[in-house]
């Protein structure tokens, strides 16, 4: 699906489409970033690239090819990105590595919603002990207030656990999340259970 | 859970400070060594699948992120 749909509502400043444009653009940005993930925090990036897209959109000019707003967005990141490690010298980063590092594209397929996928999850999630369930369910929460997710001193702080406690429950209930769903057949980043 | 893990835990996260003038990053990312920043890209790219997959929207914690500075 060209995510381009979304482009006309979006420069009319509608929030939900920018959300179902990111829906389907985040995992593609965030993948092309995957080169400077020792040099910068690439969520920190990703966060300031879409907001970028977001602010810049009303103004931007597609080419007529699929896709183009997502491929800007993708520049903006990498340029970000490029600037962060230019910015911070947080190593001798060399040209032709920048470089590199630009010009590998990675594109991935996005993820569709999949009502399935979110039942299984919603069936494993009731499977788990208590206190990992908290902890995934407070992680999986956005402030009331804001919107936005918290941090995970004021989550532990919330749940009345010490950080690091919070974090263990956190770990064994995504670990346990992935071995349930693996149960329902359900293939998941391999990350989640190591 | 070790430091390195405890860490990376938490830069997988979605959370990160708002500023309006620079990128703020998560203040444990500068804790980690160069295998602990991959590892936590890589689970944070997981975790995000995972929160996307279970929300009604199809939203990541990141698209939340974005959603509440722009609201």
């Amino acid at each position: 699906m060209d995510l381009d749909v979304y482009l006309p509502a979006i420069r009319a400043r509608d929030t939900v489409a920018f959300g179902r444009w990111m829906s389907g653009a985040e995992l593609r940005i965030r993948d092309s970033l995957r080169s400077f993930a020792t040099v910068v925090d690439v969520e920190a990036v990703l966060q300031e690239s879409l907001l970028r897209v977001w602010h810049v959109a009303p103004r931007f000019e597609p080419d007529g090819r699929p896709d183009a707003l997502l491929r800007f967005g993708v520049r903006i990141a990498r340029n970000l990105a490029v600037s962060e490690v230019r910015r911070t010298k947080s190593r001798p980063f060399a040209d032709d590595e920048l470089e590199a590092a630009v010009a590998s594209v990675a594109v991935t397929q996005h993820d569709e919603p999949d009502p399935m996928l979110r039942a299984a999850i919603a069936d494993c999630r009731e499977k788990l002990p208590d206190q990992p369930r908290r902890a995934l369910d407070a992680r999986l929460s956005t402030d009331e207030a804001s919107g936005a997710p918290r941090n995970d001193i004021d989550l532990a702080a919330m749940l009345g656990m010490r950080l690091n406690t919070f974090l263990q429950n956190f770990t064994r209930a995504r670990r346990l999340l992935a071995e349930c769903l693996g149960k329902h057949g359900v293939r998941i980043d391999q990350e989640l259970s190591s | 859970m070790n430091d390195d893990e405890r860490l990376i835990e938490e830069v997988a996260g979605a959370h990160r400070p708002v500023s309006r003038d620079a990128l703020r990053y998560h203040p444990a990312w500068h804790d980690l060594d160069d295998a602990g920043r991959m590892r936590a890209f890589e689970l944070g790219r997981a975790l995000r699948r995972l929160e996307a997959a279970a929300d009604p929207e199809g939203l990541s914690l990141t698209a939340r992120a974005v959603l509440a500075q722009i609201r």
